[in-house]
């Protein structure tokens, strides 16, 4: 498991969320599998020169939104795929930031079949070409 | 309810007829990191040096581990580090004399181990006087003297002006190593917005000797927003929202700074003013923090309790 | 311990002017009163002349101060020199260096830094102008350099002159210190010292010398502590 962090201070984006775009992206992508122990907060704090508060609430939110589990004393580490479900919320926010896209992608003249064909494309090359990932079991 | 290892009340200093810091009322809890920002003759260093005891208020009172600023009691200095402005040390010591003489007022929590890893790490030597050194290791032998007591407190003033990125990374290297450490608080002002990111969890930011936040980071950050708003017709010229710092306007759409405005009161000004949509713009840390020190007809004050 | 550390810096920080007054008053010293005591061996060696007058200037040539004569001028311009000179490297520098505030926070009170600077002046001047005062004291009181040997009051006036130049280094701080306009009490501390120069050279009773010089440093004393306490750095 290989867990490279780049957080660029400056950004419009605040630090915690870079993290959790971060780790977020890594269990997408499969680079992080279920039961892979996160770095502890003090290490990871120390590592990327910034405040542990900030780690901590980045592990928060990641666990809210049901991507990690933390174990007192133990660590925080990948949850199951199986057991993680977005709640409507969630997903709407997703839908919303499809709409953005799909906006984009038929301003720029791309017709339905090309948006869908450039989804699979992006798709199947962040998935690594394999099953790898957070794709759940539907 | 956490504790409060530092705190002001109406803090004042007039040097004869100017008013340098008015009326300051700040606290600062235990195991934070504190930004103070401010720009150039906020009243920074002011502040700073009231809350050591090197300078009198005129007025009002500050607090440090409990025992009042101006009469530290050797035994609570004791617990508290300093890092000078302009790292100001005695040029004709070598840097194990310093270190001995330093070492003689921190008896029993003197880490000579760590000092002696810092020095190292820096590239300097024990006897290397400091009238030979460059601003840069000065700046880290000050850094190593002030941390190897293992301080309760640490207070910076400015310490990374002038000086370059990487030992400005070092800087902030050890105060994350500090405040790893069970209870340890630091203060720090500083004019790097991008450090003060990195690292703080709490901000204080103070106008022309007026303080103007005392909140989280990310009260503040999330605060200061920008938003666009667009219109079918002309913009109109008034703008009947509050929190406005700043409005530019377009042709068909302004684009608003809004501070410590909610969602809900935006979402009723659009609605009101017949706004086709609006678009929430993120803004980094440094133009939040130019957009809220800049404008001069607005000014309110930031301080949230923390829950 | 930390009191120490104080003195011990503050010395150091002394020392080359401590050196310079020393080895000064040392050489010129030696060096007038072994002139002095050639002069007197080789007068001794003449046989007496019987000229008007003659014995008598004989006998006032051998039996004049020794120390008062020669050294006690250096020493008179010494101290204060080295007052000053201590006085300017303890207050006036920090000033300049912007050393006070990595001084001021030590984990003593701020009377006990003030002590520790004065404690060092002091022994500044005993180990230098004091010693060597005294050396010079006991050379010149052997009585087969010098037909009559110096008295205890040439000593009494030697530490006197070194007295003086503790008032000089009170004054200089004082006038470091003050924050009030030059024309009130930055100078007056150097008044006074002043004043206490003039009366010291005119060599009055040295009872009453002694206790205008103590009641000069308690004066200074104080108001020099009053002023370190409440000055703001």
């Amino acid at each position: 498991m290989t867990l490279w962090i780049q957080i660029s201070s400056g950004s419009e984006k605040p630090i915690y969320v870079q993290l959790v775009e971060q780790v977020s992206e890594a269990i997408a992508r499969g680079a992080l599998s279920a039961g892979d122990r996160l770095p502890a907060v003090r290490a990871l704090a120390a590592e990327l020169v910034i405040n542990p508060n900030t780690v901590a609430r980045a592990y928060t939110i990641l666990e809210q939104n049901g991507l990690v589990t933390t174990k007192t004393g133990s660590g925080t580490f990948v949850s199951d795929p199986r057991l993680r479900r977005g709640d409507a919320a969630q997903i709407n926010l997703l839908a919303g930031r499809m709409d953005t896209v799909i906006t984009r992608g038929l301003n720029l003249g791309l017709g339905r079949a090309a948006l869908v064909a450039l989804f699979e494309e992006r798709l199947k090359k962040f998935m690594g070409g394999s099953d790898k990932g957070s794709a759940g079991n539907d | 309810m956490t504790e409060i290892v530092l705190e002001t009340t109406g803090l004042t200093k007039y040097y004869g007829g100017r008013l340098a810091v008015d009326h300051l009322d700040l606290k600062v809890p235990r195991g934070c990191i504190c930004g103070f920002l401010g720009r150039n003759g906020a009243g920074k260093t002011t502040v700073i040096k009231m809350l050591l005891g090197l300078l009198e208020p005129t007025a009002g009172s500050a607090r440090l581990l409990g025992c009042d600023a101006a009469a530290l009691t050797p035994s609570v200095r004791q617990r508290i580090g300093y890092v000078t402005e302009g790292h100001r040390l005695f040029r004709w010591m070598h840097i194990g004399r310093l270190e001995a003489f330093q070492k003689a007022f921190y008896p029993k929590q003197w880490d000579g181990r760590f000092f002696a890893d810092m020095i190292e790490y820096f590239g300097l030597s024990t006897k290397q006087k400091i009238k030979d050194l460059s601003n840069g290791q000065r700046a880290q032998v000050s850094l190593a003297l002030a941390l190897a007591p293992n301080p309760e407190l640490l207070i910076m003033d400015d310490p990374t002006l002038g000086l370059d990125a990487a030992i400005r990374r070092q800087f902030l290297e050890g105060m994350i190593e500090l405040i790893t450490r069970q209870g340890r608080t630091v203060l720090f002002s500083s004019h790097i917005l991008g450090d003060v990111e990195r690292v703080a969890d709490r901000l204080v930011v103070i106008d022309k000797g007026v303080l103007r936040a005392d909140c989280s980071l990310e009260q503040f950050r999330t605060s200061i927003r920008k938003v666009v708003v667009h219109f079918e017709h002309a913009a109109p010229a008034e703008v009947g929202l509050e929190g406005v710092v700043h409005c530019r306007r377009g042709e068909k759409q302004l684009e608003l700074t809004l501070v410590g405005t909610g969602d809900a009161e935006i979402a009723a000004y659009a609605g009101q003013a017949a706004a086709t949509r609006y678009d929430f713009v993120e803004i980094n840390l440094e133009d939040q923090f130019i957009e809220f020190t800049a404008p001069p007809n607005h000014r309110r004050l930031f301080q949230w309790e923390e829950k | 311990m930390r009191f120490l550390a104080l003195v011990r810096k503050e010395l150091r920080e002394c020392l080359p002017w401590l050196l310079l007054a020393g080895l000064l008053l040392l050489v010129a010293g030696a060096w007038m009163l072994r002139y002095e005591a050639e002069y007197v061996q080789e007068k001794l060696a003449q046989p007496p002349r019987l000229a008007p007058g003659s014995a008598v200037i004989h006998a006032y040539r051998l039996t004049r101060p020794h120390l008062l004569g020669g050294p006690a001028k250096w020493l008179c311009v010494l101290a204060p020199g080295l007052g000053l000179a201590l006085g300017i490297r303890h207050f006036w520098m920090p000033l300049y260096t912007r050393t006070w505030s990595f001084l001021l926070h030590r984990s003593v009170s701020r009377l006990t830094i003030l002590l520790a600077k004065c404690a060092a002046a002091v022994a500044a001047f005993v180990v230098s102008l004091g010693v060597v005062w005294t050396v010079l004291y006991w050379y010149a009181r052997r009585p087969d350099v010098f037909v009559i040997p110096a008295s205890a009051r040439e000593l009494v006036v030697g530490w006197i002159y070194i007295a003086l130049g503790l008032v000089v280094y009170l004054a200089t701080a004082l006038s470091a210190l003050s924050t009030a306009r030059w024309y009130t009490t930055r100078i007056f501390g150097l008044l006074l010292a002043g004043l206490a120069t003039i009366i010291v050279l005119s060599q009055w009773n040295l009872g009453r010398v002694a206790v205008l010089l103590v009641l000069t440093l308690l004066v200074l004393a104080s108001q020099t502590v009053a002023a370190f306490l409440d000055r703001e750095f």
